[in-house]
Parts: structure tokens; sequence; C-alpha cells
């Protein structure tokens, strides 16, 4: 079976027929042809595959296609200004040595770009969480991690407090 | 001290954009028109006999373009020892053996012919243990060999450990043990191969060793009945190596003989379980030890005997004794050593190189001896290795020559920056372990060379033709910068190209850490003849005798009159532009002076040692055996950092993977069966896991080394698993003597030394019911 | 992957409808991270996939400020519950566990229901929702019907769902006074681990704020499913919480599990760490329970 979905791609509206066993690496890598996002295992482990759907890192290999009608589709090809500048994570990435065979790299920075998005502030363990699904096996983490902090916010003053509340029926 | 404009900088990688940006192809994303995929059948046993093969269904299957088995290929011999083939014939040796392969219009397709093809096995008794394997009446894996026992005699005595070991006044023995781990490159392997219609072949493959796998590709296509053809290898961006492609693959030339075949491309690409399965492993080894010392703490004797689990085919991981050789009779001054190995064929999966080479597994054993060693003589672990430490000048038993050497100066890195006599609370310890590694190349083939072209274009730029293989080290910034500094230019000015063996010259591969000082000597050679030439062009220029110019700011410029200058490209132009007209083009071979082994082992296998000290602080849980890394100092002597981002890059990462291989990670082969084929079970650290790690680098400039640099890609993993092993002596007073160190181990050793059995009961007690251990 | 056919119901009767006319030869997927694996692996070949993530209204953790009780959509991702403020101070429990599950990127996607169906004895997510007392709602052709979450697992890739029966939600009824919870996963990383054992522990404690008024002792992977261990539960009620009785209380549940050797892990250590682990998790359920208090 095949279906009409329309979504946003890389800031761009977009109308496709796609199948419904596909999976969202699939779509990316072999319809659209964008090879920037890399599968590593293929089954959720490794976070190579890693996109960011309506703002949110997940594994596309994990991912159906259909289930993209509607949404917002951010891949590794969509973060550096048209002109080819570097976006500012692309960039630390680059002058940290966060980089070594770069196979990671493209899951890596859209894991990042997904916690400094929803949190500019966050704070070492963020980070280290949020690419916990990103396995790198060159360079042990540290540099890509010094990467990430090289471009985030500085954490607003005092202590952060979440307040909750009881969210009722 | 010299000041450099781009040596010793940290320079990006000049391919760090493209990945940043996900422009890098990789094999997964290259696409040739017409292409077929192909994949391979694997064994159902660890040891069998093939009775039948019916590949008749998947024959007929639509979109089957071939199917291949080993009575289908000619006789192409495979590996260090000849002793594998492409696809299988007669009868299997492990599950990894290749049975049969396909190669259909798509992936989906040729998976369903894999599953239409029917084999009869008939099974053999089978041998896992490499002690078993060893005795009379085993299983043999390799009827024809006759033994199980591989003849490479790796045996050498030097002095009399026997004399020795009557004089110690301190002696430990122990045994060792460690086990399969992987490289987990996280791009997955794979190649494309491809014929014209004259046979010659084009092969774009995962390899670091582009120039040794053309010369077997020659081979095969010559065993092909093709022989005097060409063989090109293309190198595509390589996701991660440390030694996984120093050697050929089946793959490959299933590649090779189904394009030939069915005259269309054929990509093979591996899945994550393939590429876990049917990869090549670091070697498993156990190792008895002695060693002794006098009442002063100096070392008097070293005696080591190893069996290594060779599996069932032989490549790079049997011949790690070479290696091993060298932290065994060089690691400290030691006079008499000893040291014999067996490589064992078992009906396991076969070994590989893996960063460090044999050295981790040795290292473990040595450096985790020396701290029982220290303690029987009541001397403190950092003082008897300072008593024990090499220094510059000294030749060892083996004939290593100590050119330069850090060793001293990174144990006082690592006591200061790890605080090695801070106090320290309960369940808390600290270990050290030193390591000696090939620094300058290593020879353990015919050559060690690598070549190196390089040409000026009319506006002072540079394109660099290197051997040399980046892997995602960095190699080619290194490369680049070594270019740019002799020549006066800007990082941006040098272009390397190191991808195609059609353009670029002989190398021996990138293992032995070797790159950074045998391609950047290569690439030293062909910039100082373009820069004499230069120089040349510009003293008749400037009017300028030759020892008043300097190269700088891509000019050259008089040293004593700064405006008396003229810019590169302007003079290139000049010379190309004149009647007679000529361009800058020069090449060098670099082939190091270090030395093949003699008969009984010696010489001196590298131009130079790296050595470095690695200090770790852990915390015990003494409940669950659970160890936490809470701090670790890696110390390296490395001559220069060309590149210390780089380097650092090359230390963390040696690092995390060395404590992978202390703490976490494993191949789990039960029965020859590999039980972890995946990133669930086979535990490779993530980011939660970081700890924090200092690297310390000493420069001790080599005389022979591109601007003094030693190798550095290596040590980063290889003292780190006796590090931690002597942390956690030093914490809870237990040795832990195998690898890895699970919380497991961890516990049941504590309990043991509590005289506890593993139910946390007091041994020799009678409580009325048993420590049941399974269920 | 095979082809197959997606479905998208908007309601609960119309997935079950879809799910009936075909006869068994379709599955349910919600975030899919665990049927898609199956799938890729060849374990599962389904003609048609029915996916539950767009029917409306099961998407939010809520507490009925009037009963008390909390209300855990089935179809809620792992990752909107680790978020909610609500679980974060209320269920510290299953706060502990939700956000070490897979990765950012699985509990993004992944849901809280479909960790209890896919009923392996390493559910991270069950572990606590028994511990709470959790509820599953569970909705099919006549009707719905509500069983102890406890009951609910049957065995390894097994629990009490019938033809096209789906799990809608988990209610957790109202918190007794003075309690706290805790749940560890023992694993050899710090992150994308499944669980050599998991073991969650909540006290609720008399006003003396010493003595256990009620115990729930549940551990993971010490058997073929997720359990309670009940006669540790027993020792605690009514005792003083302690190192000492809590260790004896581990003691117990260790002799109650059922453990076994795996590649994950061996059964003496597995039994080991339910003793040690019981006696962590119900300290740290007490420190939490005395909080509560303040």
């Amino acid at each position: 079976m095949s279906k009409e979905i329309t979504f946003t791609f890389n800031g761009n509206r977009m109308t496709a027929r796609v199948e419904d066993h596909w999976t969202l690496l699939h779509f990316i890598r072999e319809e659209l042809g964008y090879t920037g996002t890399k599968e590593g295992c293929g089954s959720g482990e490794c976070g190579a595959c890693t996109v960011i759907v309506d703002g949110a890192a997940v594994n596309s290999c994990l991912y159906l296609t259909v289930e993209l009608d509607g949404r917002s589709l951010m891949t590794i090809e969509g973060l550096a200004a048209a002109d080819g500048s570097l976006h500012p994570l692309q960039k630390a990435f680059v002058e940290h040595g966060g980089i070594q065979c770069g196979f990671c790299s493209p899951g890596m920075i859209l894991s990042a770009k997904a916690l400094l998005d929803e949190n500019p502030a966050a704070s070492d363990e963020d980070i280290r969480t949020a690419i916990a699904g990103n396995l790198c096996r060159c360079t042990g983490y540290i540099q890509i991690i010094d990467s990430i902090k090289s471009v985030r916010g500085e954490a607003p003053e005092g202590p952060r407090v979440v307040a909750w509340r009881d969210e009722e029926r | 001290m010299p000041s450099f404009n781009t040596v010793g900088k940290r320079v990006p990688k000049l391919d760090a954009a493209d990945k940043a940006t996900g422009r890098s192809r990789y094999i997964q994303d290259l696409k040739l028109p017409g292409m077929l995929f192909g994949r391979i059948l694997y064994s159902k046993y660890a040891h069998a006999r093939i009775v039948k093969i019916d590949a008749s269904k998947a024959r007929a299957l639509p979109g089957v373009r071939a199917v291949l088995t080993g009575e289908d290929i000619p006789e192409i011999k495979m590996g260090v020892y000849k002793d594998n083939r492409p696809l299988k014939k007669g009868k299997v040796r492990s599950y990894r053996d290749e049975i049969a392969a396909v190669a259909a219009v798509d992936p989906q397709t040729a998976r369903e012919a894999l599953e239409l093809i029917d084999v009869v096995y008939d099974p053999l008794p089978a041998v896992f243990d490499p002690e078993a394997a060893m005795q009379e009446g085993a299983p043999l894996v390799h009827e024809a060999h006759q033994t199980n026992v591989l003849r490479m005699p790796w045996k050498l005595h030097y002095g009399d450990v026997e004399a020795a070991r009557r004089e110690a006044a301190f002696t430990v023995s122990e045994r060792f043990t460690t086990t399969w781990v992987t490289h987990c490159c996280m791009g997955t392997s794979g190649a494309i191969a491809e014929f014209d219609p004259g046979n010659n072949l084009t092969i774009h493959s995962n390899t670091q060793i582009p120039s040794l796998a053309q010369k077997e590709f020659l081979e095969a296509l010559a065993a092909m009945g093709l022989p005097d053809r060409r063989v090109r290898v293309i190198k595509p961006c390589i996701g991660g190596g440390f030694g996984s492609k120093l050697d050929t693959y089946a793959y490959e030339y299933i590649a090779i003989l189904l394009a030939y075949h069915t005259r269309r491309p054929v990509k093979i690409e591996f899945d994550r379980t393939e590429e876990f399965i049917a990869t090549s492993a670091r070697q498993p080894t156990i190792t008895t030890i002695s060693q002794g010392c006098d009442r002063n703490g100096k070392l008097l004797f070293r005696d080591v005997k190893m069996i290594l689990d060779n599996g069932a085919y032989t490549s790079w991981g049997a011949t790690t004794p070479s290696v091993m050789m060298m932290p065994i009779t060089t690691l400290y001054r030691v006079p008499n050593v000893r040291y014999e190995a067996s490589c064992v064929y078992t009906n396991n999966t076969y070994s590989q190189a893996m960063r460090g080479y044999g050295n981790p597994q040795a290292t473990f054993a040595i450096e985790s001896t020396i701290d029982m060693l220290a303690e029987a003589a009541g001397i403190e672990p950092l003082e008897f290795r300072r008593i024990n430490a090499n220094q510059p000048g000294d030749v060892s038993t083996q004939g290593l020559r100590i050119t330069t050497c850090g060793l001293a100066e990174c144990m006082e890195a690592v006591k200061a920056q790890l605080g090695w006599e801070q106090s320290r609370s309960r369940g808390e310890g600290v270990g050290i372990a030193s390591l000696i590694h090939v620094g300058g190349g290593a020879r353990v083939y015919k050559s060690d060379g690598c070549g190196a072209m390089l040409k000026m274009d009319d506006f002072g730029k540079v394109d660099i033709f290197t051997g040399a293989t980046d892997m995602g080290q960095g190699s080619d910034t290194v490369i680049a910068q070594i270019v740019a500094e002799e020549l006066g230019l800007n990082i941006e000015d040098i272009h390397v190209i190191h991808s195609d063996t059609d353009v670029c010259p002989w190398d021996v591969g990138a293992h032995a850490s070797r790159t950074t000082f045998v391609a950047g000597n290569a690439a030293l050679g062909a910039a100082r003849k373009i820069k004499s030439r230069i120089l040349e062009m510009a003293a008749k220029e400037l009017y300028a005798p030759l020892e008043k110019l300097v190269l700088g700011r891509r000019h050259i410029q008089h040293v004593d009159e700064p405006d008396r200058r003229v810019e590169i490209g302007k003079l290139l132009r000049k010379a190309h532009f004149s009647h007679g007209g000529q361009m800058l083009m020069a090449e060098s071979f670099y082939d190091p002076a270090n030395e093949n082994m003699g008969k009984d082992f010696r010489g001196n296998m590298s131009m130079t040692y790296t050595f470095g000290v690695h200090g770790v602080r852990v915390k015990v849980d003494e409940e669950t055996g659970k160890v936490k890394v809470l701090n670790y100092v890696a110390a390296h002597d490395v001559g220069r950092a060309i590149n210390p981002m780089l380097l650092e890059g090359q230390v963390y990462g040696g690092v995390m993977m060395g404590l992978g291989y202390a703490l976490s990670e494993q191949v789990i082969m039960e029965r020859g069966e590999n039980m972890n084929p995946n990133f669930r079970d086979y535990k490779i650290l993530t980011a939660r896991d970081v700890v924090p790690i200092a690297a310390p680098v000493l420069e001790t400039p080599d005389k022979d080394g591109p601007y003094g640099a030693k190798g550095i890609g290596e040590p980063g993993c290889v003292p780190t698993a006796p590090a931690v092993a002597n942390a956690i002596y030093n914490a809870v007073g237990v040795r832990i003597k195998d690898l890895p160190i699970t919380p497991e181990r961890v516990l049941a050793a504590i309990r043991a030394k509590k005289g506890m059995d593993l139910c946390g009961r007091k041994t020799g007690t009678d409580s009325g019911e048993a420590c049941v251990i399974e269920e | 992957m095979r082809n197959f056919t997606y479905l998208v119901p908007r309601s609960l009767n119309e997935a079950i409808s879809m799910h009936e006319s075909r006869r068994g030869r379709a599955k349910y997927i919600a975030g899919g991270t665990d049927v898609l694996v199956k799938m890729k692996e060849g374990k599962l070949a389904p003609d048609g996939l029915i996916s539950l993530r767009h029917i409306i209204g099961q998407d939010r953790p809520f507490l009925n400020t009037e009963t008390g009780e909390l209300y855990i959509g089935a179809f809620m991702t792992h990752r909107s519950i680790e978020r909610s403020p609500l679980v974060q101070h209320r269920y510290p429990v299953l706060h502990d566990a939700v956000k070490n599950i897979g990765s950012v990127q699985i509990r993004n996607v992944a849901t809280i229901g479909g960790n209890l169906v896919n009923a392996v004895p390493s559910a991270d997510g069950a572990i606590p929702l028994i511990a709470l007392d959790g509820k599953a709602h569970i909705y099919g052709a006549k009707g719905y019907r509500l069983i102890d979450l406890a009951r609910f697992f049957l065995g390894p890739g097994q629990c009490d769902l019938q033809g096209a029966e789906i799990l809608t939600e988990i209610i957790i009824p109202p918190l007794s006074p003075r309690t706290g919870g805790a749940y560890v996963k023992h694993g050899r990383r710090e992150a994308m681990e499944l669980p050599m054992l998991g073991v969650g522990v909540l006290l609720s404690l008399e006003a003396d704020l010493t003595t256990c008024a009620k115990a729930r002792v549940c551990l993971g992977v010490a058997a073929p499913t997720p359990f309670r261990a009940r006669e540790a539960e027993a020792y605690l009620t009514g005792r003083p919480v302690t190192e000492e009785t809590l260790s004896e209380a581990g003691r117990i549940a260790a002799g109650e599990s059922r453990v076994r050797d795996s590649i994950r892990g061996v059964a003496w250590y597995r039994r080991e760490m339910v003793g040690v682990l019981v006696k962590r998790m119900g300290m740290l359920a007490l420190e939490r329970a005395k909080k509560r208090n303040e």
C-alpha cells in the first residue's frame, strides 16, 4: 500500500507518495536521495540515523514514513544556511575536534540541536543524556561534549526550579 | 624552541565540515549505474562437512543475477597464512564461514534468495578451547595442517631467565586471560567491485591497506584466470578503522567474483549483525607470566608464555606476538627475558589487528604483575616503576633502541594530576600502568614505506598525493600541516589526495601508529625537494643568497630585509610562463630505517618508541562489584604534537575504548557462536559513561620524526585495563586477572577474599544448604 | 522489511474492528520501536499495522484531584512521562524508570503501553507501575475491563490481552500518605541498557515515620515476568524500616526470585543483587517518604 503525505522537509513543504513499509531512513536516503542520515545498526541502538521530527530527535530507522504526514522533518542537510555557512553547532564540532570518522556526526549534531533548541542552557548532564543514544567509537565523546558546551547558552541565574501542578482532568 | 606557523596548532580536520554537513560519501552512500546487491550466506555450524548445496531455487528467483558457492569459484587463497578462501568448499570451520553468495537487483531480493539456498551439513566434533585444541586427538580444524598449533614459532630467550629467577629476591607468577573484543566501527564494512571490458578491476572498499589489498586482488584475478590485469582500489570516506580493515576480507573477493560473473558492478554492504559476526575481533589470550626483582626492586627477569586463540583461519591477529615482544622485552629495563607464544586453531571466529596489536593483552599481564611484584618487594608502585624506567640511549635485550623516552616525566605528570598521594575514601583506589609502543613505524612487512607526490599550481596551491589512509584519525590534516609548514603556505593551500591507488603512491597501510611518522616524513621529503627549488628560483629573483631566504605566509623573503620578498605564486607563474617553462612536482618515498626481526627476533623494529603512563582513580562498590572510574590521566611522550587537538582526540578515544576493554566489552562466544552481535549486548561505552580524562602531552622531539613527532594512534588503549585492575586492587585488595572486569568477577573476588562463597556465606561452615550457582 | 498496510484508526472502536476484520494478521503499533525491530529481524510479518498513535485522549498523565487517582494513557511516550513535573515530584519511582529507558530518541516515540504489552521480563516501565498498584485498563469488543497490572503478565512475551483488545490506560490508585518509592536498573553501562535486573521498592510509613504501613517490592528479570516479592513485602509490613529490616527483606526477595543465567548476567549474581538493591531502593524510598511528609 502507498499513501500520499505532506510534510515539511528542511523548511520546505513537500508532498510525496510513500509506501507504508518505508522507514523514514529509507525514505530520506533512497527516495529523497539525501545521504547525510546514516544507518549504523538499523535497530535504534546507535543513533547514527537521528533526525528531528517536530522538534524531537528520533531514530529514523524505527520511524515509519507514513507517520511523517503533517509533520516537520529536519535532516543534517537542513542545518547549514542556504549559502553553505555552517550552523553554530556544526562549526563547534569542526573547531573542537568533535568529528573523527564522521559517521556518527550528523546524528550526534542533530541530537545536540534538539536538546539546545529546547534547553539552550543545558547542563553537562543534560548534554550527556541527550547524546547517550548516539554511539561514537572514535572520540571517546569528550571533544563532542566540549563542542556542544561551547555553543550552549548561559544558565539563567539562580537555581533552576521547575514548578509542578496537579494536572486536572 | 622553534616557532611554527601550522605545526603544533589546533587545526580543524580538513574534512570536518563535509562530515558535519553530511556531505562525506561512505561506502553506504555510493551507487554505481546498474549496480547489483550481493549478500552472503553463512554457516549454521561451527564445524561441519558440506554435504550438498542446492541453489536452484535461489537461481530461479526473479531478480537474482548470480549465485556462487565454493564449488563455483577458483582457488583464491586468502589471509596471512593462506588458509582461507572466499567461499568455503568441503567443510565449514566456524559460524562465520561463507557458504554461498548471491547478486540481485535489490537488497531485499538478495536476502530472499539466500533463504532459498538449501545446505545439507554433516556436523563434525568441534573444538573451542585453545588449550584443548592443543591436546593430542583434538578435532583438527585444518586436517592438512596436521596439528591445530600454527607453525609460527614465536619464541625468544635473551639472557638467562632461570639463573635470574634463582637470584631474584622477589618473584611473582600469575595467569591472565583476555577475550574477544571488536572494533565497532560506526560505519559498517562494504565494497563495490566493477570490471571494465578488458577485465580490469575497480574496487571501492573500506580498507586500511590499499596497496596490499591491490596486490592481493591482483593475485585473486590471476587465480580467476585473469593475469596481468590492473586493479584500482578506491577508498570512500571510512567510518572508523581501528585495525579492522588491515586484511582483505572474504566479502571483498565475493564482490569481485559476483561482479565478474554478472558483468555488473556489485555492492556488498554489511548490516550491523554481520559486522559483529563476520569481521574479526581482537585476539584472545591466555598468559602465564612471572617476573622477579632484586632486593632493591630492580627487575631481573620476565618470563611469559602465551596461548592465542587463532580461530578457524589466520589473519593478522596471529602475528600480534611480534608486537607483544616489544612490551615483554622492553617495557622497563629487563635484563633476562623469555617469551613463547602458540597460536592455536579453534572453531571460533578468527582474529584481526585491533588498536594496540597485541600490546593491550601483553601489557595487561605485565603491568598487573609489576604491581604485584612491587607489593612483594615492599616498594610503592610508582617508585618501583621509576627504578626500572627506560632511559634515552638504552638498547633493550631485543635490540630496541630507545632514542627519546619521557617515561619518568609521564609518571610525574600522572602523579601530580591524578592526586596519587591524595587521601582515599573507602572503596576508592588509584592505579597506574605504563606503555611502550612503536612510534616510528614498525617493520611487519618487507617494506615499511610510504610514498608522497607533490605538485604545485600557478597560484601557490599544493596537491599532495599520499599513500596514507585517513579513516577518521586526521592523517590528511597532519600531512597538510607538515607540507604547509615546510613550504610557508597556509593550511587551506594544501589539498591532500589519499583515496585512489591509480593516483596515490604505495603505502604499507594505516597501522602501527605509523602514519604521522612515515607518511609525514614522506610528505616532508617531497616538500623539501620543492622547497629547495623554490628557494633557488627565489635566490635568482631576489638576488639573495640561498641561506638568507625563508618561506612563510605564502612568500619568500630575505631574513634581514623583510621588504625583499616575492609571493610564491608569482614565482611559480614566472617559472611556468617563460621559455623552457617548468612546473614544480616532486616525489618522495620514505622507508624508515627500522629493522626486520632476525631469527632470534632481535632487531630494532621501530625508529623510535612512544611511551606513556596512565593513572586512574576508581571507586569499587563492595556490595555490587561495580567499578566506577572517577578520574583518568593519560600522559604520553609524543615527540612533538603536530596537532594537539587531533592528538588529544586519539588519546581520549583510545582511553574510552580501553575502558570498554577493561570493564564492559566482550564478544560472548558460546561454542563458537557469537551471542551478542548487536549494540544492546555488546557494550561500547556511551556519553553517559564518559569519565574526566586529562591527557598531558610531553614533547621530546625525536630526531627522526617529522618535526620531531612520534606515533600516538594506538597508545591510548594500551595500558588502560591494567591501570584499572591495579586501582581495583588498591581499592579493595582483589586482583582481577581476567578481562573484562565485570561486576560479577569483582564481587566474586571480594567474597573469596573474605572467605565467602558466591552467595556470601562463610566457606567451610555447614549451613545445611548449598550455594546454588545455576538453575 | 516486508510490505504491509498501515491503518490509522481515529477511535478505539475503529481500531478494534480493523483488528478483528483482519483475523489475526494485523498487529497494533504505537511508537513502533519494538514492533519494527521484530519485523526487521523477521520475527513478525503482519499484513497490516494498526496505528494507535492517532487515537485521541490517551496522551498525557493526569491526576484526578477528587479521587487521587493518576491516569497514564497507554500511548504516552516515555519522554512525556519523564518530563511530566507531576510524575517527577509525586511518582519518583516511575520517573527513575522511564528516564533511563533506551535513549532520548527511543523515549521520544516509544510508549509506556508498548513497553507493557511487549511483556519482556526486563520491561522497565512495568516494575514501578506494579509497585504503585497500577491497574491495566483494557478495551475490547465487549467493552472495558480492569485488572491488576501485577496479573497482566503471563509469561515472557505474553500478557493478558485477548484478541483485538487494547491496553488503553494505567490507573494508579491514590498514594497513601508518607509514601516514597525508588527504582533502579542494574547494568554495566550508564545508558542504553536493558536491565540485568530491575528493582522497585515503594514504602508507605505510619505517622511515626518509621513503621512500614505498606510495602511493595517489585522485581524485573528476576523471573519470567515482572513480579511482586510478596513475602518480602509481608515481612516489612508492620516493622520499622531500617537498613537491617531492608537487608532481610532483600534476602527474602532474593529467595523468592527465579533468576537464571543469560548472556546479560549469571543467576547467582542476579540473586545477590536482588538482596543488595532491594535494601538500597528501600533506603531511598524511606528517605523520599520522609521528604514527602515535610
